[in-house]
């Protein structure tokens, strides 16, 4: 599909990165030309200098070919008028990377319609929700959700006293009655596995597994993991983020925000009548012992500011606080964050891309996610009727060894595939690929 | 530097250029003439070295800058290699100095020759070296760009140090649409040209040959006198108008194609072209007034040359040594003008030659007016500083590189013209020069010293100075 993006910043950028990898032709508009030259020297894409609220600049990136416009600066206002300017030009699909928490109210008084605007993408919002699932379940390190929750995607790092280990995967089934759940990854040693049936758990290793929600709790116990009741949580940050996870994860929970500038701190004090604000460096040890961080079921950091946010989530790691969850923004360090020792991190960017990406649709995907610091995709694929994968049972077919199928939805059913599973035409197939499989992974959906 | 990416990428032009190597064979089977073995074990040697290069290596991920501009000269330093095999092989030039000069030639789409009799070489050998023209004049890379799937990313870094001009255009979202359609553009200009000059009376495997030397701004002809050897006013507009459409930037063609009929009227640059056409036809005209026997031919050999030269081709219909200073000197000036940017022509490029013009004027308004913000504009745009400087620096470089050559010449033992000529005519890729390499000369009496230097002049000037100096530097190679 022909995709114009508009502004190439943290999220611009991945996302071109993503879609352009995907076989889409991606045309930027971005009015930095430091930005310009940054994107047109690593992407494949057509770069143009100017601002997406401009008609001309928009008319020399072709507008009446493309598919869908994804207006996705870090100014909401741009991003409006942008959408607005396409859909008046008759472009088919348009997204909006929005901030005001407002506009996807159910009673706002602009339908999106109005406002020229398919979908409205909410990183923040997003982000927040990713950091309350990992309240929630406290021993995942990553928690991808398709089809509404009814098939979850889930990271867990395995102790020392975990259940799962030194038995072989194919053994494991057995030994725990076959759950309806499959291991598709394991990361050891920064390096991305698909488990065969020989394969042994070691501790210290993250594994991926696609699964039922309903079965994740007792899963996480087999990990090793307790799960911790959580009752305060602390959170570094007062932006938007660390607003929508106080105000989301309820009142039963106690929250404590920590916020530097002292006139945000008092905006925040008036919106979050429950939660109590401070006002202080987060990095200041004294302070986060004088607000009791050691007695914290959990530690937050969502500052805009990486080093802050990755420097703190150490600091009270080393205070054992079981559950730390740290917002990293910059792709480059994902991949370090284990070694370091972090628990959970989440990443704006690719939380926005992946949400992005489940309205800009591949013929055959549903949807598709890639996670932070690992170099896999999980992808959800529609089995159509002249797939080669409807040809024979699963067991007959020529697999990629670097990819993996981890649920099947048939007929609103969850499946946890084995061998002598026969997918049909219709049917929602989740797989956990390696990227360099996806191209015979998709051959097998065409 | 992830030499076996280099080596991955050059294994696959080779094979191309083995599968290039075959097309010429029809002609020779057609005419009765036994070079087709001589090709054929080209093809082979080509093919099995091409192989070997592919299957060895493999493509580490996406090419960096630095690794770009390796893979770029490399590239046409070995192609020549493989290139000169069928001359070698088929006896037609026995000196490797003489056949590799002749490749490097043909591939940059200079047409400096060094056969001395081309109507007794065989039609296949012939038709390999017109062929080489038009394979180097959109360029090895676009081409591989166009049909290589895995270039990616780095494509981007290539198709920049290949593409002539201060800035590569980018027509679509993927660069190997671009490629495609730059090469599409290419084969349909060339198919038209072919067909225009059989209605001139050309034979098909004249007609080729003329196109390849035409449409890439080569210059290598099947006749010892050139396109002068037909006699025909019909043909010589018909190359004239092709060498014009040749030196222009080949987004415009798309962009006329895609129906936006005013592509050419808004390009300043390609308006400068043509003013720069019409002033030196007129000032050339004027000198040879007398010459011939009308006011139109005087206009068409005139025309003809300025063409031939400002685009780079190389042809000749008249022995312009026989012309007034005057002539001369207008057409020695053009010679460093060049093309368009983006076209298949060498030289400085027009548009380079108009900002460094615009550049000068915005100095002098500067001096006047010291507080004054003069940006240097072309058309609408204003130029970045960024790629004025770089334009500058190309300037700098081009007359230093051009000096440093004629110093070599001198010391080889040419004389002036002859070096002067030479160097020239070579660095911007024309073909022939002056005195001893004039258009009624050729290159075979240039020491063999002197011909690997010109090879190397060539290869810069096809691939604009920067792409093969930098590999000459130490920092390159430092880690």
């Amino acid at each position: 599909m022909q995709i114009l993006i508009v502004g190439a910043g943290d999220i611009g950028f991945e996302l071109s990165k993503r879609l352009s990898h995907e076989k889409h032709d991606i045309t930027i508009i971005e009015s930095d030309p430091q930005k310009v030259k940054r994107a047109s020297q690593q992407l494949d894409a057509l770069l143009i200098e100017g601002r997406g609220t401009s008609y001309i600049t928009l008319q020399k990136a072709n507008l009446s070919e493309i598919d869908i416009v994804a207006a996705m600066t870090n100014n909401e206002e741009v991003n409006l008028i942008t959408c607005q300017l396409a859909k008046k030009a008759g472009v088919a699909t348009t997204i909006a990377r929005v901030r005001n928490p407002e506009l996807t109210m159910p009673d706002f008084i602009m339908t999106p319609q109005e406002l020229g605007v398919d979908v409205m993408i909410h990183p923040e919002r997003e982000t927040a929700d990713a950091i309350v699932r990992l309240i929630r379940q406290s021993g995942a390190t990553d928690i991808i959700e398709f089809e509404d929750g009814r098939v979850q995607l889930m990271g867990v790092r395995l102790e020392q006293d975990s259940k799962l280990l030194g038995t072989p995967l194919i053994k494991l089934g057995k030994q725990f009655g076959n759950p309806p759940m499959r291991i598709v990854a394991i990361v050891r040693k920064q390096e991305t596995l698909i488990p065969g049936g020989q394969d042994v758990l070691e501790p210290g290793d993250q594994i991926f597994v696609i699964s039922d929600p309903g079965y994740v709790a007792d899963f996480i116990a087999l990990a090793g993991k307790k799960d911790t009741k959580i009752e305060d949580i602390m959170i570094l940050g007062g932006g938007l983020i660390g607003q929508f996870v106080a105000s989301s994860v309820g009142k039963e929970i106690n929250v404590k925000i920590i916020e530097s500038s002292a006139e945000k701190s008092e905006e925040i004090a008036e919106v979050l009548p429950h939660t109590l604000i401070i006002h202080g460096d987060g990095t200041d040890y004294d302070l986060l012992a004088a607000e009791g961080v050691v007695d914290m079921d959990a530690f937050v950091a969502v500052t805009g500011d990486d080093e802050t946010n990755i420097i703190a989530t150490l600091l009270v790691r080393h205070m054992r606080i079981p559950r730390t969850i740290a917002l990293v923004n910059k792709v480059d360090y994902m991949p370090i964050t284990t070694t370091i020792g972090m628990d959970a991190v989440v990443s704006k960017q690719l939380l926005t891309v992946n949400a992005v990406q489940r309205y800009i649709q591949h013929q055959q995907v549903a949807a598709i996610a890639s996670l932070p610091g690992i170099d896999a995709h999980c992808i959800e694929y529609i089995a159509k009727a002249k797939s080669i994968i409807v040809r024979k049972p699963l067991k007959d077919i020529d697999f990629p060894s670097n990819a993996i199928v981890g649920a099947v939805l048939h007929q609103d059913e969850v499946l946890i595939p084995k061998g002598d599973t026969h997918i049909v035409a219709g049917d929602r197939v989740v797989i956990f690929s390696l990227p360099q499989a996806l191209d015979n992974v998709e051959k097998l959906f065409k | 530097m992830r030499i076996a990416s280099v080596i991955h990428i050059l294994g696959f032009l080779l094979m191309f250029l083995a599968a290039a190597m075959l097309l010429p064979i029809g002609f020779s089977l057609y005419y009765g003439d036994s070079d087709y073995v001589a090709l054929l074990i080209s093809a082979g040697i080509t093919l099995a070295a091409g192989i070997v290069a592919f299957t060895t290596t493999r493509m580490s991920d996406d090419l960096r800058t630095k690794e770009g501009f390796a893979v770029v000269t490399f590239s046409w330093i070995f192609m020549s290699i493989f290139g000169c095999l069928p001359f070698l092989f088929s006896g037609t030039i026995p000196s490797i100095t003489n056949a590799f000069f002749e490749t490097m030639s043909g591939f940059t789409t200079t047409g400096a020759t060094v056969i001395n009799n081309i109507e007794e070489v065989s039609h296949g050998i012939l038709f390999w070296r017109s062929l080489t023209h038009w394979i180097g004049g959109m360029g090895i890379i676009v081409l591989s760009l166009a049909i290589l799937p895995f270039l990616g990313v780095g494509g981007m870094q290539l198709f920049k140090a290949e593409v002539p001009g201060p800035v590569a255009d980018k027509l679509t979202p993927r660069i190997a649409e671009t490629a495609k359609i730059l090469w599409g553009v290419y084969v349909l200009l060339s198919a038209a040209e072919t067909v225009l000059l059989l209605f001139g009376g050309m034979n098909l495997f004249d007609a080729l040959c003329h196109t390849f030397g035409t449409m890439a701004t080569g210059g290598y002809s099947t006749r010892n006198a050139s396109v002068g050897a037909y006699g025909s006013a019909y043909i010589n507009y018909v190359i004239i108008f092709f060498m014009i459409l040749a030196g222009t930037n080949f987004s415009l063609h798309y962009r006329f194609l895609r129906r936006d009929f005013r592509a050419y009227v808004n390009s300043q640059e390609f308006l400068f072209y043509l003013s720069v056409i019409g002033v030196a036809t007129l000032i050339v005209g004027a000198g040879v007034f007398g010459h011939y026997d009308s006011v139109w031919r005087t206009l068409q050999h005139s025309l003809f040359q300025v063409t031939s030269i400002v685009t780079t081709t190389g042809f000749g219909t008249a022995d312009y040594e026989q012309w007034g200073f005057s002539s001369q000197f207008v057409l020695y000036m053009l010679m460093f003008f060049g093309g368009c940017a983006g076209s298949t022509g060498g030289g400085i490029k027009m548009a380079r030659i108009y900002l460094l013009v615009r550049f000068v004027f915005s100095e002098i308004t500067r001096l006047i007016h010291p507080h004054a913000v003069v940006p240097v504009r072309i058309g609408n745009n204003v130029v970045p500083r960024d790629v004025m400087t770089n334009i500058l620096g190309f300037f700098v470089l081009f007359m230093l590189v051009f000096v440093a050559g004629v110093l070599v010449m001198a010391v080889i033992g040419l004389d002036m013209p002859t070096a002067f000529g030479a160097v020239a005519a070579t660095l911007a890729n024309i073909g022939p020069g002056l005195g001893d390499v004039g258009p009624t000369d050729n290159y075979t009496q240039i020491p063999v010293a002197g011909k690997w230097v010109l090879s190397l002049l060539m290869l810069m000037g096809r691939l604009e100075l920067f792409t093969v100096i930098i590999l000459l530097s130490p920092f390159y190679w430092q880690k």
